[in-house]
Parts: structure tokens; sequence; C-alpha cells
């Protein structure tokens, strides 16, 4: 019992500091740095309590007597934890100036962080269909109410409106498939459901590929890829900087998180079929997030347009699961984690400068930057390097992971397609570098800002490198080997 | 003639498809939301006579958490629809072009 109740304390800690921020966001003597380190001290405190559970093997279902085998506690959703509790706790550090530079941050900002960061925990622990729509239902609908945090302006108000009312509909979807796939099974946890995929006939089972196509449209929908990406680049646009950045980042490790678990546990006997669709999903996503891209000037949308491509990276690699490449599930990990450390870091630095100025970022207004602030540029530069996936990156290893499992599982042409799209993202990348260091600028150079965001930028780009390069590096320092190794040892404890 | 487990489903698939289309269609948001609020409650036509057709009551127990879920879902949208409303005195769905993406 006790031991039990320590299992699940990560999340309970996270839920009790959100009803703790709602509380004391009612008392007005406290201001917003309070409530950010009041949030920051829960996601803090639930990241320490978790960390020893990752030395934790075996599968422990919580409370069997009362849930039977709906949430589980294993390696797996041990090490998604840690990473959405360590985004939540970066995006709030690194945006400690842009709260304070405007003023429509109050304490259930924080709040809703942590209500997100909740769902989003239960939907990596979710072994059970309803369940798990109930925990992306959480993460969602905080995300929402995020997107349009800023309600005096028009774009803010806009963008949540857009993405509320699709992202119901395809949620209707996932509900839909759950209805179809219990009536063929007549359960919706997870192991009975690859049970009678085993030893169900053809004609049986197609209740059960109808619905996982329908769950499928919803997650395909939520990470943005192609026929459903049209809310991707306004939404990421009109919310305020530290919600895109959450959104960019940690909520699309936690749809990651649900989709590895289905495919590699629910679906695993019948991948094969959706395999087809999902190429088709990926050149689309890649050929189309690439054209997005390319034809935005602000650098907001770019990013936007850029995190779809990212996607249809990931998207090669899914598909190469259910071809048999036994790498492909550690490399979309490894991808998740290198694209967040590049993300965040890039849009960390917009946000940094936004707090400061009130415009609309431009590429135009980059002109010089390197004079300006050449601290701030060469870190730029490293982050846009890694999302391009230049070499000495985290972001080329990460890239080179996902092409090998694609050649490993015969998708040869695939993996063409994708370093041809990685090329084409040097172009809108290299656009900013080149903004950056070739154009003269009139304004006088500022101080390198010695502030907590300034300082944790700066370790996030020395961490961009040291993935890159820092493997063996050093004898007794795990590189980047060290977190592909416990991916690979993650994705063995769901089989 | 016996009405089994099929007609539900057929129903179900209707209200569904009724959802859809107005999702798709309507311009004024409170209908939007309606249009929402069908799609998901369809589905729990379905979850409740699978439920009573497999003769497990669990089934009938996802009904009541999607209608909590539908609940709060309105309830976010509803108090986003009043601020909206305020801002322009319309709730078109013709006045979002603002962006284009």
């Amino acid at each position: 019992m006790l031991e039990q109740l320590l299992l699940i304390l990560p999340m309970a800690i996270t839920v009790i500091g959100a009803f703790f921020l709602m509380l004391l966001s009612w008392n007005k003597r406290f201001t917003l740095k309070d409530y950010n380190l009041v949030a920051v001290f829960f996601l803090m405190l639930s990241f320490i309590v978790e960390f020893p559970q990752l030395s934790n093997t075996e599968i422990i279902y919580i409370f069997p007597e009362v849930f039977g085998t709906m949430y589980i506690i294993d390696n797996f959703s041990t090490l998604f934890d840690l990473m959405f509790t360590a985004g939540a706790i970066l995006t709030l550090l690194i945006n400690t100036d842009y709260f304070k530079s405007r003023n429509y941050f109050n304490g259930e900002y924080f709040a809703l962080v942590l209500f997100s960061v909740f769902g989003m925990m239960t939907l990596a622990h979710s072994n059970e269909l309803v369940t798990a729509f109930i925990a992306l239902e959480i993460a969602s609908l905080s995300v929402y109410a995020l997107a349009g945090y800023h309600k005096n302006n028009r774009l803010s108000t806009e963008a949540m409106l857009k993405y509320m009312i699709l992202g119901s509909m395809t949620g209707a979807f996932f509900i839909l498939g759950t209805a179809l796939i219990y009536g063929a099974v007549g359960s919706t946890t997870l192991g009975d459901i690859a049970l009678f995929i085993k030893s169900a006939s053809d004609s049986e089972s197609l209740l059960v590929i109808t619905g996982g196509t329908f769950i499928l449209v919803t997650i395909l929908f939520k990470i943005g890829a192609v026929p459903f990406h049209s809310w991707v680049v306004d939404v990421y646009h009109g919310a305020p900087f530290p919600v895109t950045m959450f959104m960019a980042s940690t909520f699309k490790i936690a749809l990651f998180a649900i989709a590895l678990r289905l495919y590699l546990v629910d679906f695993a006997p019948i991948n094969v079929i959706w395999s087809e669709l999902l190429q088709v999903i990926t050149v689309l996503t890649l050929i189309g997030g690439s054209w997005l891209a390319i034809s935005q000037d602000n650098l907001k949308r770019m990013l936007a347009g850029s995190s779809i491509v990212h996607s249809g990276y990931m998207l090669i690699a899914i598909s190469s699961i259910g071809l048999g490449s036994q790498e492909a599930a550690p490399a979309i990990m490894f991808y998740l984690m290198s694209y967040f450390l590049s993300s965040v870091g890039a849009f960390g630095i917009l946000s940094f400068i936004a707090s400061r100025s009130n415009k609309a970022l431009t590429f135009k207004d980059f002109k010089g930057f390197s004079q300006r602030r050449p601290y701030l540029a060469a870190m730029m530069a490293i982050f846009m390097l890694s999302l391009s996936g230049f070499p000495s990156t985290i972001g080329f290893l990460g890239k080179f992971y996902i092409f090998t499992s694609a050649i490993e599982s015969g998708q040869i042409l695939l993996a063409g397609l994708g370093i041809l799209t990685a090329f084409i993202s040097v172009y809108y990348y290299f656009k900013l570098i080149a903004m950056m260091y070739f154009y003269p600028t009139d304004e006088p150079q500022k101080k390198f800002p010695m502030d907590l965001s300034g300082v944790l930028i700066g370790l996030m780009a020395v961490l961009v490198i040291w993935g890159g390069i820092g493997t063996g590096l050093i004898p007794f320092i795990p590189g980047a080997d060290g977190f592909i190794d416990i991916a690979k040892q993650a994705v063995l404890s769901l089989q | 003639m016996e009405i089994g487990l099929s007609h539900y489903l057929v129903l179900s698939t209707i209200l569904f498809a009724i959802g859809l289309i107005g999702v798709m269609r309507r311009k004024n948001l409170l209908l939007l939301f309606f249009a929402t609020e069908i799609l998901l409650n369809s589905v729990n036509v379905a979850f409740a006579a699978i439920s009573h057709y497999h003769g497990d009551l669990t089934g009938q127990m996802f009904a009541f958490f999607v209608i909590a879920i539908a609940a709060s879902e309105v309830a976010v949208g509803l108090g986003l629809l009043i601020v909206w409303y305020k801002r322009t005195g319309k709730i078109d769905l013709d006045m979002m072009t603002t962006m284009r993406g």
C-alpha cells in the first residue's frame, strides 16, 4: 500500500501543486515571481521523487484491486515523466523575464501548466484507452486555455478558438475508435486488445483496425502531421511565447509517449497494416512542412512550420517500427530529446528578445544581431545548426538514428526524402544565421544578461554541443550514448 | 422487429455524421460547440449499447466519463466565447481571419 503510494507520489505532487497554486492565486499579495518559484518547486520535487524509480525495471500496476491494469508504472513511463517535468521546469524558468514584461499572466497560469503536466504524466502511465482519452483531454484542455491566455489579444483568442474546435472534433475520433475496439474486444485494456488481435481472424479484427485508424487520426492531428496541420502555424503564432514553447516541446513528447505505447504494445501484431498509410502521411508531412516553413517571414511561424517537418522525421521512425526495426523506438525518444533541447533554446532566445520589445520578430529584426548581442547570437546559431541537423550537434545524432532505423527496415526512399528535406531546412535555418552575421548594425553592443534565463539558455547550448560531440570524449561522464541506452532499456520494458 | 445492437450502432453512426457535418458547415460558434457535443454523445450511445450487448457495465461507466469530459470542454469553450463576444460583438466564425496559415 505504502509502496504504491510512493510510486504515484510524483503525479500526486504535481496535481497537489496545481491546486495549491489555484488557492494561492486568490491572494493578491504574491507576485508572479513567487508563483513561478512555487510551480518550479513542486515540479522539481516531483522530478526528484521520480528519479530513483528509473532503476526500477519491473512492471507495476497501481492498486490492482481497484483499477485493474489501467494504470501502469514501468521504465518507459518513468522516463517520459522525467522528460515532462524537466521540460516544464525549463519552460517556466527560461520565461521568467517574459512573465514580468507582460501584464496578463497571473497565478492560474502556473496552475494550468501543472495540470497539463499532470495530464501528460497520466497519459504516459495509462494502459487503457479510456484512461488515455481522459488524460489526453486533461492535458489538451489546459493547453487550450493556455493558448488563449492573452485574453485581450485578438490573435491569442483566435488561436485558441481554432485549436479548441478542431481539437475537440478530433478528440471525438479517439473516443469513437475506443468504442469500436470495445465493441469488438469487450475490453479496452491494451494487453487484452493485443491478445484478441493475436487470436482473431482477419474479419474479426476489422473493427479493431478501424478503431485503431480513428485513434491514429487523433494522434496525427495533435502532432500536426500534414493533412491535419492547418491549425499548427496559426496556433503557434497566436499563443504567448511560453505556451508555444510548451506545446512545441513538452506536449509533443507526451503525444509520442502514447503513440509509442499503442503502437508497440496494443497493435503490435497488425502494425504492418498502417505502414503504407503512415508512409504517405510522412511524405506529405515532410514536403508540406518544408513548404510552410520556407514561406514564412515571422520567426515564430517559421519555427512552427519546421516543427511539422520534425514530426515528419519521427513519423518515419514510427512506420519503421511497423516494418520490424528494433532501433526505431529508441531513435524516436532520442530525437524527441534532441528536438526538445534545440527548440526550447531557440524559442527561449526569441522570448528573451520579445520580453524587451513588443514587436513581432521577423528575419529582418535579426540583422546585425551578432554585433548587438554576440553571445546570444552564437547560441542561436548553435540551436539553428542543431535543428537543421548539422554534424557535431545533438540534432545530427537524432537524425542519424532515425535514418538508420528507416534504412534498417528497408524504407530507403523515405530515408532519402528525409535527407532531402534536411537539406531544404538548411535554407530557412541558415537564413537566420546569415541575417545575424552578415549585416552591419548601428545599435551599440549590449552586455550579456547574466540572469537566470540567459544562463539556462547558455546551458542548453552547451548540452546541444555536448550531445553531439561529447560521446566518450571524457571517460566516466555519459554523453548522448547514455541516453540512447536508457531509451533502449525503457522500450524493452514495454515488450 | 427486435431492436438489436446494430440498430444502436447505426443510430450512433448517424449522430456522429450529423455532428461532423455540423462542425464543418456551421458558421456560428455556439452551434459549433453543439456539434462537438453531438459527436461525443453519439459515442455515448454506442458505449451504452455495446455494454448491454457484452453484459458488462464498464461501457456505461465510460459513458459517464465522456459526459464529464464533454461538459468540461464546453465550459472552457463557452468561457472563451464570452471573451470573444465582448471584444467583437459577434460569434461568427468568419470573423477569425486575422491569421491565415
